[in-house]
């Protein structure tokens, strides 16, 4: 059965179904067209060959109505930029303006410029909408300028230059900031920014004063050329490439240096190796990673390790230190992943409906949930049923030193019950079958692998 | 827009693009504007002749 990819329906050129597990792209005649012209492109080979552009075969069309059809590998997992790190959204923005530049260099272009045409594989980004590829027509100017700067620079600018998070933003609207929006975000000294007076204040200007003006052909004929959108492309490149997070987005960077991390980072580390060693793992799901040291064990055995976490810095740094380890980082708050969004409520999925764990790892998490985030235990327990899959949870009792912090403020009549160890093992009846346990040395935390019931 | 384009460019931020490339872009910025100017002008100089009633000679 051929099932089209909700999210690919705007493009009526070349869109995404699956079948049987494979990734098709059925392409209309103008789409076919564009393939058969950018398959031997010298810039496409050679960045299917870097692992820059998604692998692509030609196949067999299985429903017999497109005028051609591709292959691509299946993805192990697909994030939004609302779920990335500021360098992730700089490496793609990047990896956007270098294929316009070299496309431009053959006679090609892209013709659009949105985030969600990439994914990452190993930490890099990896261009998937090979639809967005055609030759470029003489005089045009870029198209996907507008969205370019919608959709990958204000967000990077807002939150260098404002200290703004873009992940709220671009979750409550994908098409992103308009110039207008960043007008009256950008204040101070930046303002006078020569990248402020062209891409925002300019901008803002014109479109606002020649909204649906015809002016394509008014370029063509005064001269424009493909030239023109590489110096432009150029000095975006320069401005993208010298941007770095604001100062103030700081959070948990001193997590590594809690006492108890490093006490029971090698017992935590041999409990979950000895675990991925039993079997097979394909993907684990590290909820709350933080440096990402379990999700390095969990690659180190060959799964795939989706690396979640709230916490931007170290997420970032996480991101930046990978070369080609399979992890994945999704940033996330547990308490609010992304929900499913866009055209009927199915064109973006939410986060776990994304992610299919063979294993989930949940250490240090839970009493954040359950003191921080006031969530119930049982309701903590009913969640982590839901991935269908063993658990490793770390259970950390009230007693435990980082738990009296997080309740320093709290009362005893404005906390959930079921937290202590007793509570916590009838909890577990009905939802898990206890198949492993270690206490550990601090005397307040037992690590569970859990089994579904 | 053109049937192959199934994004809205913004007509603002396209004349834009040749602010931003460059001399030569300059160049072509100008020319485009010039054009858009004495394009605009002429037929909005049409309309208004067009719209502009006929005159009457006071007191008749």
């Amino acid at each position: 059965m051929v099932r089209p990819d909700p999210g690919s329906f705007r493009d009526p050129a070349s869109r995404v179904v699956f079948r049987d597990g494979r990734v098709l792209r059925l392409l209309d005649q103008r789409g076919l067209e564009a393939w058969n012209a950018v398959a031997s492109a010298e810039f496409f080979t050679r960045g299917i060959a870097a692992g820059r552009i998604i692998e692509t075969e030609p196949t067999d069309d299985p429903t017999g109505t497109a005028a051609g059809a591709l292959e691509h590998p299946r993805l192990p997992l697909i994030t939004y930029p609302y779920e990335w790190t500021f360098g992730m959204l700089k490496d793609a923005a990047l990896l956007q303006l270098d294929l316009l530049d070299e496309a431009l260099q053959e006679g090609f272009t892209l013709k659009d410029a949105t985030p969600f045409n990439i994914q990452f594989r190993g930490g890099k980004p990896v261009f998937i909408d090979i639809g967005s590829f055609e030759p470029y027509r003489k005089g045009e100017p870029w198209l996907g300028y507008r969205q370019f700067t919608r959709q990958f620079l204000f967000p990077l600018l807002m939150h260098a230059w404002a200290g703004i998070p873009f992940q709220p933003w671009l979750r409550g609207d994908p098409e992103g900031p308009t110039a207008a929006h960043m007008r009256a975000i950008i204040r101070g000294r930046k303002r006078w920014n020569p990248a402020t007076i062209l891409h925002i204040r300019l901008q803002a200007r014109m479109e606002d004063r020649m909204r649906g003006s015809a002016v394509r052909s008014e370029l063509r004929s005064a001269g424009f050329n493909a030239e023109m959108i590489r110096a432009n492309v150029g000095r975006l490149r320069k401005l993208v490439a010298s941007l770095e997070p604001h100062p103030s987005r700081a959070g948990w960077a001193g997590y590594q240096e809690c006492a108890h991390v490093g006490r029971d980072r090698d017992a935590k580390s041999k409990f979950l190796d000895d675990i991925l060693g039993q079997g097979d793992i394909g993907t684990v799901l590290d909820l709350g990673a933080n440096d990402g040291h379990f999700s390095h064990i969990a690659a180190g055995r060959g799964a795939l390790a989706v690396a979640v976490d709230g916490d931007e810095p170290v997420l970032d740094r996480l991101h930046a230190s990978l070369d080609g380890e399979p992890i994945a980082t999704v940033l996330a708050d547990l308490t609010n992943p992304s929900p499913s969004l866009g055209w009927r409520l199915t064109e973006r999925p939410g986060l776990w409906e994304r992610v299919d764990p063979d294993l989930v790892v949940a250490y240090g998490l839970i009493h954040h949930l359950i003191y921080t985030a006031s969530v119930p235990p049982t309701s903590v327990l009913d969640w982590l049923r839901e991935f269908e899959c063993p658990i490793v949870v770390e259970f950390v009792s009230p007693e435990d030193e980082m738990v009296k912090v997080l309740t320093a403020n709290k009362e005893e009549a404005e906390l959930h019950p079921g937290r202590t160890e007793a509570e916590f093992r009838s909890l577990l009846d009905g939802r898990f079958t206890v198949k492993a346990e270690q206490a550990l040395e601090g005397g307040t935390r037992i690590l569970f692998h859990l089994l579904p019931a | 827009m053109s049937i192959f384009a199934y994004l809205d460019a913004g007509s603002g931020s396209l004349l834009l693009q040749a602010i931003l490339g460059g001399l030569a872009g300059i160049a072509v910025a100008f020319r485009a504007f010039k054009s858009r100017i004495t394009g605009k002008k002429a037929v909005e100089d049409a309309v208004a002749s067009a719209d502009e009633p006929e005159q009457v000679t006071e007191g008749s």
